[in-house]
């Protein structure tokens, strides 16, 4: 059976800026994958090649087996979801509203029973009491919690998470990542750029430390934290403990 | 944010505009040039057929071109007046406005509810109700007439300075609007600041607010500038000889009125275009790194 | 003639033709409201065309923008008014509904400005509406991308609701400067608040009362910005998106 996502060598530049430089990684149903690396090393990069926010130039990349460069790129971006840093909730819309315009106009779901959903999804994250408020009245971890309500409802196949709570106060970070864990536990295939340690030693099947564009090193999280086989991801994971 | 209180937005640029003016500017010259060489062989009759039309069409084109020619010595001769009503009345307009945005800001309750009517009342009523009121209504134009040197020598007519007055006192209020929405933008904590070296109240009003809130206010200002170019237009309805009023003069003795206002609103076009380019250049030259330039504020 | 400016008799010569005046708010009224539709219809697009559009087709709405925004309105009223064959139909009939006397207008005359009235003012409105669709985010937009929205139905569901919103403030100063603008129709003879005024006061029973007709033509001008400017707040109070703070 092919697996869930497979980068094949893929190649993007922007100008005569190369970004990504060959990457070929890939991941299986329920694997959760935590992406590490330096600012600019091409991380965002890399998700949003998965569901095209950005086309990239060569290469290929696979979800169950099927090119997405050639698939419809709405479907793909149905079946794949994605979670911000800086959250992009829908500003004039409640927090069920943003759930909601996903269901109503992509999956043509009847408004009543997309309400339905979104209130179904929204208790997933805990926010059950929030869903008639507006972003501006919501604290950054309830924001991305609905962002990540938001994802859930269109049932993805694979969830990408951008530093999900890099923006985020210290204190806020915890109720989101408890969210991410309990995905993981469910089953969620999960692609995660975040520079939460913790989270990645104790929810990560993969750690892969990206770095200028290339996969430089890649393993189990145990493994790559604790006996890194190169001197540079030694001294990434140095500068990230300071 | 000055949306609100502002005459609606900047006019913009023509889409890569120095090229553009090259571009045109070159083509009016070889196309004058072409055509009226054409023209005179067109008057050697025997051209037929399509050839013929095209050169009707291109001697339509210079006939036109003549017409303008024709009429450049009195459109200019508006344009003058056009010119200096704008540039005094927007002069003398800053003179009332600055106060008034200062009485609106900082003032008492007293002055600031007669800042504030004053602003009101003149921004909510038509620009040529106004100027009815000043040359049909009052008095205006008897008084000034007895103004000694009025309408001798360079100094203009009293139809003129009644302009003049109705322009200042409706532009005064823009103004002040502007202004006081620059001033308001200005750090309050620069204020307490210069109290606290020692300057008066009026002081720091003047040597620190003032300097960095008027810079704010300069897109703005641009603004009026550009509004009160194509306002002047309305000194035509009471009988001042501008450019507008230039062009409708010669419609009613030529009877070509399309082309004439055709080639006055080229004129303001001309005119206006040239000021907001000329006003970024301004706008550049006096900005203080840090102290936000306008285009940045958008 | 001497004039003395607000005397009683000038008031009750204002006052025994209030209906001439109510007839000019009228065509006042229709000008405003139709030049700010028209302005409205054709500005919208216009300001999406300045922000998504591509190619020969912005350049022209943008270069036709400034043509419309760099000319004085009053050259636009009388080169639409000259220049453009409208069809003839003749005076066109109005009031007779209200407890108004029945009164005819120069159809050409009102529809040369409204068409100038209009057309500048979408010129003015598609930089209110471009602003407002630049200061929403592009993150909202990848975000409706992602989830699967086509381009079109992102801008028409997340984009324009709140662009919509953010231009109250502009368009409300766009019907400020129209309202004030119909009375330039002056120009043309169209029968409008001021140019009934004029009429009134150039007439010889009214020369001594030209102060009093202004004033009263001035503040129903005043009184219908004032009325229409809270009318709008109050609409922009109530779409408003909560902010989180009490306001
Ligand atoms: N749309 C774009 N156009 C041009 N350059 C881009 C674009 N997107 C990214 N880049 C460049 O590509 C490089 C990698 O960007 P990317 O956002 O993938 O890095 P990152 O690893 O996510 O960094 P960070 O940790 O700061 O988010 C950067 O140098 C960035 O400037
Ligand atoms: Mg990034």
């Amino acid at each position: 059976m092919a697996r869930l996502l497979a980068f094949d060598d893929v190649h993007q530049a922007f100008g005569d800026e190369d970004v990504l430089r060959g990457i070929s990684v890939g991941m299986d149903r329920t694997d959760v994958e935590v992406v590490i690396g330096p600012s600019g090393s091409g991380k965002s990069t890399l998700l949003r090649c998965v569901n095209r926010l950005t086309e990239f130039d060569a290469g290929d990349i696979r979800l169950d087996g099927e090119s997405v460069t050639a698939m419809d790129v709405d479907a793909l971006r149905r079946r794949v979801g994605m979670v911000f840093q800086g959250f992009n909730l829908f500003a004039h819309r409640t927090a069920r509203g943003n759930v909601t315009l996903g269901l109503t106009e992509v999956r043509d779901i009847p408004r009543g029973e997309a309400r339905r959903i979104a209130d179904e999804n929204l208790a997933r994250v805990g926010l059950s009491a929030q869903a008639d408020s507006y972003p501006a009245e919501l604290s950054g971890g309830q924001k991305q919690r609905v962002g990540i309500a938001r994802a859930l409802a269109m049932e993805p196949e694979l969830l990408l998470f951008d530093e999900p709570t890099s923006a985020l106060d210290p204190e806020l970070i915890g109720e989101v990542l408890e969210v991410m864990r309990g995905l993981a536990e469910e089953g969620m295939t999960m692609l995660v750029v975040s520079h939460e340690m913790g989270f990645a030693r104790s929810v990560a099947d993969t750690v892969t430390f990206l770095d200028d564009g290339v996969v430089a090193e890649r393993g189990p999280p145990e493994q790559l934290f604790e006996h890194p086989e190169r001197d540079r991801t030694r001294e990434f994971l140095g500068e990230l403990d300071t | 944010m000055t949306d609100r209180e502002g005459r609606g937005v900047d006019i913009g640029d023509l889409p890569g505009a120095r090229r553009l003016v090259l571009v045109a500017v070159g083509v009016l010259f070889w196309g004058w040039l072409l055509a009226r060489w054409l023209h005179d062989w067109v008057l050697a009759p025997d051209v037929t057929g399509a050839a013929a039309g095209a050169l009707e069409w291109l001697a339509g084109g210079v006939e036109f071109a003549a017409f303008t020619a024709a009429s450049m010595p009195a459109l200019a001769a508006g344009a003058w007046i056009t010119v200096y009503l704008t540039v005094l009345s927007i002069l003398l307009g800053l003179v009332i406005a600055v106060p008034l945005a200062v009485a609106r800001i900082y003032g008492g309750p007293v002055l600031r509810w007669i800042a504030l009517s004053y602003t009101e009342l003149i921004r909510g009523t038509p620009l040529l109700a106004q100027l009815f009121v000043l040359y049909f209504g009052l008095p205006t134009t008897r008084y000034i007439r007895d103004i000694p040197g009025v309408g001798e020598g360079v100094v203009p007519y009293a139809a003129i300075w009644v302009a003049v007055i109705g322009f200042t006192i409706n532009s005064s209020a823009y103004q002040a609007e502007y202004i006081r929405s620059a001033l308001q933008s200005v750090d309050p904590g620069q204020l307490v600041a210069a109290r606290s070296v020692g300057l008066s109240r009026l002081e720091g009003i003047r040597y620190v607010v003032l300097p960095q809130g008027l810079r704010y206010a300069i897109p703005g200002w641009t603004n009026e500038l550009v509004y009160l170019v194509k306002y002047s237009s309305l000194a035509a309805f009471i009988t001042v000889p501008e450019l507008f009023r230039a062009a409708r003069n010669i419609g009613s003795d030529t009877f070509r009125v399309l082309d004439i206002y055709l080639v006055a609103a080229l004129f303001y076009l001309s005119l206006v275009l040239t000021l907001s380019v000329a006003m970024r250049r301004f706008e550049a030259a006096v900005a203080i790194p840090g102290v936000g330039s306008a285009s940045e504020r958008e | 003639m001497d004039i003395l400016p607000l005397q009683a008799g000038d008031w009750a010569f204002v006052g025994t033709n209030w209906w001439i005046l109510m007839q000019g708010l009228y065509v006042t009224v229709l000008l405003t409201v139709g030049s700010l539709l028209l302005g409205f219809l054709a500005g919208f697009p216009g300001g999406a065309i300045e922000v998504y559009g591509r190619g020969p087709l912005r350049s022209v709405v943008r270069g036709v923008g400034v043509l419309l925004r760099g000319t004085p309105i009053v050259v636009l009223i009388v080169l639409f008014f000259f220049g453009v064959p409208w069809p003839d139909i003749g005076a066109v009939p109005l009031g007779g509904l209200l407890p108004l006397p029945a009164f005819e207008i120069n159809g050409q005359a009102l529809l040369a400005s409204t068409a100038a009235l209009g057309l500048r003012s979408a010129a003015y409105q598609s930089q209110v509406f471009r602003g407002a669709i630049r200061s929403i985010d592009e993150g909202q937009l990848e975000a409706a991308r992602s989830v699967g929205l086509s381009k079109l139905e992102a801008v028409r569901h997340v984009v324009v609701p709140q662009a919509l919103r953010r231009s109250i403030p502009g368009f409300q100063n766009e019907f400020t400067i129209v309202l004030k603008d119909t009375s330039i129709a002056f120009a043309v003879g169209l029968a409008e608040l001021l140019t009934r005024g004029f009429e009134l006061f150039t007439q010889p029973a009214g020369q001594t009362a030209v102060v009093e007709i202004i004033l009263t033509v001035s503040a129903i001008y005043f009184v219908l910005t004032f009325l229409t400017n809270r009318t709008l707040d109050r609409v922009e109070n109530r779409f408003a998106i909560p902010t989180g703070e009490s306001s």
